[in-house]
C-alpha cells in the first residue's frame, strides 16, 4: 500500500517536471548529441550526413579563417574581461559610496544592459562613424583626427571600437558588484578606520578580498560571453560592405557562416565543440588561479 | 490542544487541484497538437494552397503580392500565399533538410549550384512540357543561370527567372557639367573613367574629399567584379580551378589600389563612412552628390525616383579596359532573382502552374517594371522599354542580352570564395598589402576550398557534378 503511494508519488513528481525534461530533451541534449556526431560528418544539411572521421577537426590546422577568427576572438577575451571587470569595479566602488542619487546612477548604468545588442550595435555604427559620428566629433573639438574604428585599416582600431562596445553592458556586473559590496560588514571598514587607511587600500584591502566571490562569477560569465562574441561584429560587418571587415570575422561569426552561408554544418559542429571545450578549458584555469585570490567568508 | 488551521487545503481538495492542473495540460496539449498553428494546406473552396517565401518587403513586395494576387484570380484550383522571409535562403535551407520547405522559394542566382547538387530544389524539366522554361524564351545572360549539372553531372533546368538586374555605371550629368565633362559621353573604357575621375573629383587644399569621381568600394557590394572587366575570369569549372591571381586580374586590382593612392586610403575611408550605410537614402553616395559615378543594378532608380526624382542622371555600361571595348556587346555582370521548387513539396505541378505563370511576358514585364529592373527575356515589348521608370532600362537590357555578360562563377563554394575576396580586397585598397601578393593569397585560399569541396564530392557522389556552365 505505501510502496503503491510512493509509485503514485513518484510518477506525479515526474509528470510535473515533464514539461522542463522534454524542453532539456528536445533543444539541449539532443541537439547536443547530434551535433557531436555532426562534427565527424561532412554535413550540408540538404544531403545526408556523410561521415569524415576526424577530418572537420584536422581541417582547422590549415584553415587560414579558423586561425585568425580564433586568435582575434581569444585577444578579444584577454582584453575584454580584465577592463570590463575594472570599469565595472570602479564605477561600482564609486557608486557604493555615499552619492546623493546614486539609485539614479545605477539605473543609468544598467539601462544599457536592457538594450538589446542588435539595436545597440546599430547604434554604435554611427557614433563610431568616422565622417558623422559623435565620437570622431568630440575628438575633433579638442583637435584630434579620429580613427575609422570599425572599419579603420588598422585592425588594433577595429578591436578597440568592439571592446568599448562591450563596455556598453557592463551595467550588470555594476549592480551585482553594488550589492556585494552593501554586503561588506561594516565593522571591517571600522577596524580599517582604526588602521588608518585611506579609501583606496580600503577597497584593495577590504572590499575587493570579500567580494571576490562574485568578482570570480562575473569574470567566468564574461569569459564565456567574450569567446561567443557575435551579434556586434556580425552587424557591422553586414553593414559596411567593401570596407575593411576581415577583423569583424570572431570565431561565432566565422562558424555563423559555415553552418548557414556555406552550408557546412558538420565543420560548424566541430568548431562549437572545440569552442566549448576551450570555454571549459579556460573555465577551469580561472577556477585554479582563483584559489588564492578568492576569498569566502567563513572559509 | 492544537487549533485546527482552515487555510491548508484538505488531502481532497489537493487532489482535486493536482487533477484540474493535469487535465487542464493535457486539454492544453491535445488542443495545441489539434488545432495549433500549422500550414494550412487548403484554402475555403478546396484550393492547394501554396506558401511562397520571398525576400521582397515594401514597394517590391507590394508589386510581387500584384502578380499573386491576379495569379490567384486568374484559376480557381491554386491559391498562393505570400511569406515575405529574411535570408530566404538559409531559411530555405534548413526548411528543406527538415522536410518541411515552402512550396516554391524565391532565391538568389547564385544559390543554384549548392541547391542543385545537393537535390535540394527539383528540377523543372521533369514537368509538363508545356511549363518548362526554354532556351529561346531568355535573355543570353539569364538562361545560364537558370541551368546547372546535378550530382550525376547531368546538366538540367533547376529554377525560372522572377526579376533580372545587371550592374552599369550610374552618374551624376549635373556634375558632369560642373567638371567640364560633356554629359553625353560618359567614360568607356578604365583609361577614359580615371581621367574623368580625376576632373570630378573636389578635394580641399587639406586633402579633405568633397567629392569622388569614382569609387570602387560604393556601395562596395561587388569586389570581386573588376578582373572581369580586364577579360579576366575567377574560376574555371571543368578544372576546378580558381584563378584570381591572373594577369588580367593583377591588372584590375592593381588600378583599384591606384584609385585609392591618389584619393589617400585614410581620407577615402572617412569620406566614404558619411554614406556607407546609406544605400537606400538620401544619403547616398550618388543622391547626395558625393561621388559622380557608382556601378549599381537597375534598382537604384528605385532609390533615386524615392529620394531624388530630379537628379539628373543617366546609365552605361561600366567601362572596359581599352582592348576589350566593343559597344555593341557591353561586359556586365548579369543577376538574376529565381523561382525553385524546393524538394518535398506535397504539390509539385501546383508549384510549378505557379511559376510558369510568373514567366509570361506580361507577367514577367509588369514586375520587372514594377522593380524598376531589367526584362530576363529575349522578346521585349516596346511598352516595356517605353513607359520604363528607368531611364537607363536600354543599357541594362544590352548587357542582359549580351553574349559578354558575366555570371557570378557557378560554384556551390562561391559564398566562400566571394568571402575571400571581401575579406582581401579592402587590404589592396587600404594599401596594407601589395595586390600580386594578397591576389596570391587569396587564390591559394580559394584552390584549398575548391580542392576540400571536390574531395568530399567525390567521396559522396563517387565522381564530381558535370562542370560546364562556367562562363
Amino acid at each position: 500500500m505505501r510502496s503503491h503511494a510512493m509509485l503514485r508519488e513518484n510518477a506525479m513528481g515526474w509528470l510535473w517536471i515533464s514539461p522542463w525534461i522534454v524542453g532539456f530533451l528536445a533543444f539541449l541534449l539532443v541537439p547536443m548529441v547530434l551535433s557531436f556526431y555532426y562534427s565527424f560528418t561532412d554535413y550540408p544539411l540538404m544531403e545526408p550526413p556523410l561521415w569524415v572521421g576526424m577530418g572537420n577537426y584536422l581541417r582547422m590546422f590549415g584553415d587560414d579563417k579558423f586561425i585568425s577568427s580564433a586568435g582575434r576572438t581569444l585577444v578579444y577575451a584577454a582584453l575584454a574581461v580584465p577592463l570590463s571587470t575594472v570599469v565595472a569595479l570602479v564605477i561600482a566602488g564609486l557608486l557604493s559610496t555615499r552619492v546623493r542619487l546614486a539609485g539614479i546612477y545605477q539605473a543609468a548604468v544598467f539601462i544599457p544592459t536592457l538594450v538589446p545588442m542588435a539595436a545597440s550595435g546599430m547604434v554604435w555604427l554611427w557614433l563610431f562613424n568616422a565622417q558623422y559620428g559623435f565620437i570622431n566629433l568630440l575628438l575633433a573639438k579638442v583637435g584630434i583626427q579620429g580613427p575609422g574604428w570599425f572599419t579603420d585599416a588598422r585592425p588594433a582600431w577595429s578591436m578597440a571600437s568592439i571592446l568599448i562596445v562591450g563596455l556598453w553592458g557592463v551595467g550588470q556586473a555594476v549592480v551585482v558588484y553594488v550589492a556585494a559590496m552593501h554586503e561588506v560588514p561594516g565593522s571591517l571598514y571600522e577596524a580599517a578606520d582604526l588602521d588608518g587607511m585611506g579609501p583606496v587600500r580600503k577597497f584593495l584591502n577590504v572590499t575587493l578580498p570579500m567580494i571576490s566571490p562574485v568578482i570570480l562569477l562575473n569574470v567566468v560569465t564574461l569569459l564565456i560571453g567574450a569567446v561567443q562574441l557575435f551579434t556586434v561584429p556580425f552587424i557591422v560587418r553586414a553593414a559596411t560592405p567593401g570596407g575593411q571587415t576581415s577583423t569583424m570575422t570572431f570565431y561565432s561569426v566565422y562558424m555563423f557562416d559555415n553552418a548557414f552561408v556555406y552550408g557546412q554544418m558538420g565543420y560548424a559542429c566541430a568548431m562549437a565543440w572545440v569552442q566549448l571545450v576551450v570555454v571549459l578549458i579556460l573555465t577551469g584555469l580561472t577556477f585554479l588561479a582563483s584559489k588564492k585570490l578568492v576569498h569566502y567568508r567563513g572559509a | 490542544m492544537s487549533v485546527p488551521d482552515d487555510t491548508r487545503p484538505t488531502h481532497a481538495a489537493l487532489r482535486f487541484t493536482r487533477r484540474a492542473a493535469i487535465g487542464a495540460m493535457v486539454a492544453g496539449g491535445a488542443g495545441f497538437a489539434l488545432f495549433g498553428p500549422r500550414g494550412a494546406k487548403e484554402a475555403s473552396g478546396g484550393r492547394i494552397v501554396l506558401d511562397y517565401w520571398e525576400k521582397w518587403t515594401g514597394h517590391e513586395g507590394r508589386a510581387m503580392q500584384g502578380v499573386i494576387d491576379r495569379f490567384n484570380d486568374s484559376q480557381s484550383r491554386i491559391f498562393v500565399r505570400y511569406l515575405v522571409t529574411a535570408g530566404v535562403d538559409q531559411k530555405a535551407m534548413i526548411a528543406i533538410s527538415g522536410g518541411n520547405p515552402p512550396d516554391v522559394v524565391g532565391l538568389y542566382n547564385y544559390n543554384v549550384p549548392g541547391f542543385a547538387e545537393t537535390g535540394g530544389i527539383l528540377p523543372l524539366d521533369g514537368f509538363d512540357s508545356a511549363l518548362v522554361p526554354r532556351q529561346e524564351q531568355y535573355a543570353a545572360g539569364v538562361w545560364p543561370i537558370l541551368r546547372h549539372p546535378d550530382s550525376s553531372g547531368v546538366e538540367r533546368t533547376w529554377a525560372v527567372p522572377n526579376t533580372g538586374g545587371t550592374l552599369a555605371m550610374y552618374y551624376n550629368r549635373s556634375a558632369f557639367r560642373e567638371a567640364g565633362l560633356d554629359p553625353d559621353r560618359p567614360p568607356r573604357t578604365i583609361g577614359e573613367l580615371d581621367e574623368m575621375s580625376r576632373k570630378l573629383d573636389v578635394i580641399d587644399g587639406d586633402g579633405t574629399i568633397r567629392r569622388a569621381g569614382f569609387l570602387h568600394t560604393e556601395p562596395g557590394w561587388w569586389s570581386w567584379v573588376w578582373g572581369y572587366h580586364y577579360g579576366g575570369r575567377l574560376y574555371d569549372r571543368p578544372s576546378n580551378t580558381a584563378s584570381f591571381d591572373a594577369p588580367q586580374n593583377l591588372r584590375a586590382y592593381e588600378w583599384l589600389a591606384s584609385t585609392s593612392a591618389r584619393l589617400g586610403p585614410p581620407r577615402v575611408e572617412t569620406f566614404k563612412s558619411g554614406f556607407a550605410n546609406a544605400y537606400s537614402s538620401a544619403l547616398n553616395g550618388l543622391l547626395d552628390g558625393k561621388v559622380a559615378m557608382v556601378m549599381q543594378g537597375p534598382w537604384l532608380a528605385n532609390v533615386i525616383a524615392a529620394f531624388k526624382p530630379d537628379l539628373d542622371y543617366a546609365v552605361a555600361p561600366v567601362p572596359v579596359s581599352d582592348e576589350l571595348l566593343d559597344p555593341a556587346s557591353p561586359i556586365g555582370l548579369v543577376e538574376s532573382d529565381i523561382l525553385v521548387i524546393p524538394r518535398g513539396v506535397r504539390h509539385p505541378e501546383a508549384s510549378m502552374e505557379f511559376i510558369a505563370y510568373t514567366q509570361r511576358q506580361d507577367v514577367s514585364e509588369t514586375l520587372a517594371r514594377a522593380h524598376f529592373k531589367n526584362s530576363v527575356m529575349t522578346q521585349i515589348s516596346a511598352e516595356f522599354v517605353r513607359d520604363h521608370p528607368n531611364r537607363g532600362i536600354g543599357v541594362h537590357n544590352a548587357i542582359a542580352k549580351s553574349p559578354r555578360g558575366f555570371l557570378a562563377p557557378r560554384s556551390r563554394d562561391w559564398l566562400q570564395l566571394k568571402q575571400i575576396l571581401d575579406d582581401g580586397v579592402p587590404q589592396i585598397w587600404n594599401h596594407t598589402i601589395q595586390a600580386p601578393t594578397q591576389l596570391a593569397a587569396m587564390n591559394r585560399q580559394a584552390q584549398a576550398v575548391l580542392d576540400r569541396s571536390l574531395d568530399v564530392t567525390r567521396r559522396r557522389h563517387g565522381a564530381a557534378p558535370g562542370k560546364g556552365v562556367a562562363r
